[in-house]
């Protein structure tokens, strides 16, 4: 026999030597989520709190201020967005993975409550000013970023009231006013002036814009509508997604019937579907692939059901039938999923013959947006996506991030926001490019032993009675964690990929090669004497979070 | 060949009645019977399993075996010798608990089986 | 590592018996660490509380799982369940089951330079057990193996043991108990708390600083590693022996080739173990020519594990004792069978005495002083063996004088007896010692070193290491 053996799987000359050494992983977490957002960090400082004395109270708070280095919205975020970071946390098999979304809502309110205050603006000023057009999460996230490294900002936007989609679109019953005018105007607060009114393109020019501002940034979103493209689609009773969603919430006429059907499968769809039950329709909710592939929310479309709304998958439009300008019927062509397509999902093919005709006076249409700006100098191309480089640049000194580069969700808007404000300031200080990328390496799944970690059941998001949901339509469903459960609920992290003080190595080292540091913080606790390492390995296969690791496997 | 002890064979003898001896045995893996023999006849007085121990006498007496050891099937034993017996009871005399409460056991038992015995004559 | 803990009350009803120092009905008994002395006192401890029902509370904090493979789930030994320890929990009706019993050992080959030879006993049984700390070596296919430790734990459970799988960082004296502190920010209160972390963890370093109550043991390191031959090649080549080497390599004290199952352990103990030092060890013909091919492999585990050389004192306070390595062990060999004896004698004085530095003093100590005393003539024994590795003409005679032994069916098996026991540990040193200093043991001796010195009269042959069976 040999001196082969395998390890992780590859063959690996013998004999084994593991040294080990302390690297920070990047965990799945913050790999996952579009705003890069320090999650471990702030989750740390609530778990970790007692062992630098903090209060709970304390504790949170400085968790809120870690948040808001990245996301100055997060009571907004922790209601509406879909919370990619959970799906890959290491403790999903074990016990379910840790409500971050839950706890980044929580925080948000504490902050509210609390007053919290963002950081503070520099005193002096630079030089620079900036102009950013638009108010949406990328546009408030780029001014927010750049007010605290010093620019004096304007924000140029199209409506009255800002916020674009997120006062627009979302319904009360997900995100309430107070909540994103509170923070809202804590951002607007840091000293930026706000012209509301004005569009760009219309109103002002682009390179009018760009003549009174060193710096511009472009968060114009995705304004237009996709239309059908059926016939009897022009006439009253046709309302685009967004529209009913934005006139519902100004208490305008939507124009909406009693018998409503709703074509599209996001989240537009489902909350234009939700919207119509408060309103009292009855509401079908058509989507041309099946449950699985819809892109709502999985818990949306639950509650959604649970409303009411009836639902009708691999079915599409065909024709609207109207008797004079009034809608009576919407012919609907049974589908089936054929072949992946470009983005590996399986497209949709009509079966042939089948046909129905379903009764309707309203079809609410929310099959995704368009970009809806008009020509502008040689940048703004009417219907064409903004192609910016990584960090947002277009060109010198211009930048674009949200949905004017597609759509997408809130958190992207705001991370695109941060890293163009980041790579702008650079630019306009002639400082090295900030990395785009996180620099440590991505925690491999089984350095994690989540055996070592004691179950803790997850926390349950308390929810209104489902009876009240339809009686009072503009009340949140969803409440906030409470004071002790957040607690409870940081505590469940398993800080992948960064020490947590467990202890483990400092203990059972044989040569006693880890040593505690004078000013402990969280992820910091031990520092170790490599050239004292006797290679046996134990250290790593007993470090629970992976923090701990084989030199000489490069990672 | 994993396994402490000594492996025997189905039937073979580990001691015979009559044999003077120095040791215990305790049963790893396999029975053994205890016989005794009565003007040529043989009595079954029990069988024994694994864990089970045998022959302890000989590490408080000098007398001969008592029975005979027959194993039933393939069995591993393992020996206990007297002097490393007697020289872990000195430091420690709670050694012997189990083999006297072994003993114990043994002696109501059969106290009950001559009680039958006699009121059936 | 005391600093910032603070005192929590743990869930029991805090246990009252600040003013007597002896355990009663309710009373709650700490042990901190699973090794075999943690789990063999609080099985011994809860048995015999249960002869004189006495209901006390035992609970075992070890964070570590004995099923991990490698040394995350090890406490780091050679491996080797004595003779004497075997037969004594065998007594005890305690039996080590096939998956824990890696191989039955039943003689051991001495090589040295001037030959091998094999030593049995006339028993032709195995009654030296070879097993795993924890579940074997580092590895990547799955081993059909069971770790001592787990299955020593497993019984304390079974006994009633409640296992915390917690890791302590700290033992302080609060209010006339003992409160124990984890990383965890966990803490609960104790009527005892039995120290079983043996000498590879910092908790006695740290109990040493915190309470200033006694001196810990002093340490020295040993090298462990383990090589993957195949259980076929390993019956072939290494038999159901154990291999034993005495070699004339500076400050190597013993070394050991012991075969279990698939893999085979290296344990050597010397002075100061370094890199250098087990090259050189590699290198020595007499290793090569174990193994096949006359190659010592790539091995698949290894660390440097520290042992105790020399007892804490005391081992003991109020409502504390040190047992196993922590406390008092064997000097070199049997370590396992001296956790055995300390854990019983512990637990004894704690359930039908008491848990005072004095109960601890008159029914606790006197072992330990046994044990200490033993090993200091054990201590000079192995500075004679090292004389010995030194000098080829006393090679020469000892070996002959034990190959003589073996060849003859009722030789008393002087030498023999003495190197099997200096060997596995089965007897203590001031025993081995004083069968060195009888007559004719010492008359044969003599006879050996001048026969075996001169041309032609020597009996032993040089072999090369492969020893069928």
């Amino acid at each position: 026999m040999s001196g082969t053996k395998t390890r992780h799987g590859e063959a690996v000359e013998l004999p084994f030597q593991v040294y080990a050494r302390q690297f920070e992983k990047l965990p799945p977490c913050q790999a996952r989520c579009p705003s890069s957002g320090d999650i471990r960090g702030w989750l740390g400082i609530i778990a970790q709190r007692e062992k630098h004395g903090l209060s709970l109270d304390e504790a949170y708070d400085k968790a809120w201020q870690r948040i808001v280095e990245f996301n100055p919205m997060p009571a907004t975020t922790g209601r509406i967005c879909p919370h990619p970071c959970e799906d890959l946390c290491s403790r999903q098999d074990k016990d379910g993975a840790v409500s971050i979304n839950a706890m980044e809502r929580f925080l948000g309110d504490w902050g509210i409550s609390r007053g919290l205050t963002l950081p503070d603006v520099p005193h002096q000023r630079h030089p620079e000013t900036v102009g950013v057009v638009g108010s949406g999460p990328a546009s408030l996230s780029f001014a927010y970023q750049m007010a605290i490294r010093g620019y004096a900002v304007t924000i140029y936007d199209r409506d009255e009231r800002p916020g674009g989609m997120l006062r627009h679109a979302i319904p009360d019953y997900r995100l309430p006013r107070e909540v994103l005018d509170a923070e809202i105007d804590r951002i607007l607060g840091l000293g930026m002036a706000l012209v509301s009114s004005v569009d760009i393109g219309e109103d002002l020019t682009l390179d009018q814009l760009r003549e009174k501002h060193e710096l511009v940034f472009l968060g114009l979103g995705a304004q237009a509508a996709r239309r059908l493209g059926i016939p009897g689609e022009e006439g009253p009773g046709v309302i685009p997604g967004i529209e009913f969603l934005r006139k519902r919430k100004e208490r305008q006429d939507t124009g909406c019937g009693r018998n409503v059907l709703v074509i599209g499968g996001g989240n537009t769809a489902i909350d234009a579907a939700r919207s119509a039950r408060r309103d009292g329709c009855s509401v079908t909710l058509i989507y041309r692939r099946s449950e699985s592939e819809m892109p709502a929310t999985a818990h949306e479309v639950e509650d959604a059901r649970r409303e009411g709304v009836e639902f009708r998958f691999l079915a599409a439009p065909t024709r609207i039938i109207r008797d004079g300008d009034r809608i009576r019927q919407v012919e609907v062509q049974a589908m089936r999923l054929g072949d992946p397509d470009s983005d590996g999902r399986r497209r949709p093919e009509a079966i042939a013959g089948q046909l129905d005709c379903l009764a309707a006076d309203s079809i609410i249409v929310a099959i995704s947006q368009e970009p809806g700006w008009h020509n502008s100098g040689a940048v703004l191309e009417a219907g064409a996506w903004l192609r910016p480089a990584d960090d947002g640049r277009l060109q010198d000194k211009l930048f674009a991030g949200g949905d004017d580069l597609g759509p997408g969700i809130a958190s992207r808007a705001i991370g695109q926001g941060r890293h163009a404000a980041e790579s702008a300031h650079a630019e306009l200080r002639g400082l090295p490019q900030p990395p785009l990328h996180p620099n440590s390496p991505l925690l491999t799944q089984d350095s994690v032993k989540v055996d070592y970690y004691a179950d803790r059941q997850r926390s349950q998001t308390p929810r209104r009675r489902e009876s009240s949901w339809l009686a009072n339509p503009d009340r949140e469903i969803d409440l906030t964690l409470s004071y002790a459960q957040a607690s409870e609920e940081a505590a469940r992290c398993m800080s992948c990929g960064l020490c947590f003080d467990c202890q483990q190595c400092f203990m059972y080292c044989n040569r006693g090669g880890f040593t505690r540091v004078e000013e402990t913080s969280p992820g910091k606790y031990f520092a170790f004497a490599m050239d004292a390492c006797e290679g046996c390995g134990k250290c790593i296969e007993l470090c629970p979070c992976g923090y701990l690791e084989d030199r000489d496997v490069l990672t | 060949m994993a396994g402490l002890g000594k492996e025997y064979r189905a039937g073979e003898v580990i001691f015979r009645q009559g044999d003077t001896g120095n040791c215990m045995f305790v049963i790893q893996d396999g029975e053994v019977e205890a016989v005794a023999e009565l003007e040529g006849r043989e009595f079954r007085l029990r069988t024994m399993g694994p864990n089970e121990f045998f022959g302890e006498m000989a590490l408080f007496e000098k007398e001969v075996r008592t029975a005979t050891i027959r194993t039933t099937k393939p069995t591993r034993i393992l020996s206990i010798d007297k002097k490393n017996f007697l020289g872990g009871i000195h430091e420690d005399p709670s050694l012997a608990f189990r083999i006297v409460q072994t003993m114990s056991h043994r002696i109501r038992d059969l106290t009950d089986r001559l009680a039958r015995y006699e009121q059936q004559r | 590592m005391a600093e910032g803990l603070e005192l929590l009350t743990g869930k029991a009803p805090k246990p009252n018996k600040a003013e007597a120092m002896t355990l009663g009905d309710g009373s709650r008994v700490a042990v901190i660490g699973a090794g075999p002395a943690g789990s063999m006192f609080s099985y011994f401890f809860l048995s015999m509380a249960e002869t004189i029902g006495l209901d006390v509370g035992v609970d075992v904090f070890e964070p570590r799982r004995f099923c991990h493979r490698g040394p995350a789930g090890c406490n780091h030994c050679g491996g080797i369940v004595s003779e004497s320890l075997v037969q004594r929990l065998a007594t005890e009706g305690i039996k080590l089951p096939d998956c824990v019993v890696q191989r039955g050992i039943e003689s051991y080959i001495l090589h040295t330079d001037v030959g091998d030879v094999e030593i049995a006993t006339p028993l032709m049984e195995k009654r030296i057990a070879a097993i795993y700390r924890g579940n074997g070596p580092r590895s990547s296919e799955p081993l059909d193996t069971h770790s001592f430790d787990g299955y020593l734990l497993e019984l304390a459970e079974q006994k009633g043991a409640r296992v915390i799988p917690r890791l302590v960082t700290g033992v302080r004296r609060d209010e006339g108990l003992m409160t124990v502190s984890c990383a965890d920010q966990f803490s609960d209160a104790y009527d005892l708390v039995v120290v079983a972390t043996g000498v590879n963890s910092r908790l006695t370093e740290m109990l040493e600083n915190e309470t200033a109550e006694f001196s810990r043991a002093d340490r020295t390191k040993t090298f462990i590693c383990e090589f993957f031959l195949g259980r076929e090649v390993i019956r072939e080549t290494f038999g159901p022996s154990m291999h034993v080497f005495l070699l004339d390599i500076p400050r190597l004290e013993f070394a050991a080739l012991i075969p279990k199952g698939d893999y085979v352990t290296l344990a050597l103990l010397g002075d100061d173990i370094d890199e250098a030092l087990i090259d050189r060890f590699f290198a020595a013909p007499e290793v090569r020519n174990c193994f096949p091919g006359g190659q010592v492999p790539g091995h698949v585990c290894h660390c440097y594990p520290r042992i105790n050389i020399r007892s804490a004192t005391p081992a003991y306070g109020d409502r504390l004792v040190l047992i196993g390595d922590s406390g008092t062990t064997r000097l070199f060999k049997d370590g396992i069978g001296a956790a055995y004896r300390t854990s019983k004698a512990a637990a004894k004085t704690a359930v039908f005495h008491g848990v005072s530095a004095e109960d601890f003093s008159n029914y606790y100590a006197p072992l330990c002083r046994k044990i200490s005393n033993d090993n200091r003539v054990g201590k000079f024994v192995f500075s004679v063996a090292t004389l010995v590795q030194k000098a080829r003409f006393a090679r020469r005679g000892i070996l002959n004088m034990t190959a003589n032994e073996q060849l003859q069916e009722d030789s008393p098996r002087r030498m023999s007896g003495v190197l099997w026991d200096l060997f596995s540990g089965s007897a203590s040193y001031t025993d081995v010692f004083l069968r060195t200093l009888h007559p004719a043991y010492v008359g044969l001796l003599l006879w050996n070193l001048v026969s075996a010195n001169l041309p032609g009269g020597r009996k032993a042959q040089k072999g090369n290491g492969h020893v069928r069976h």
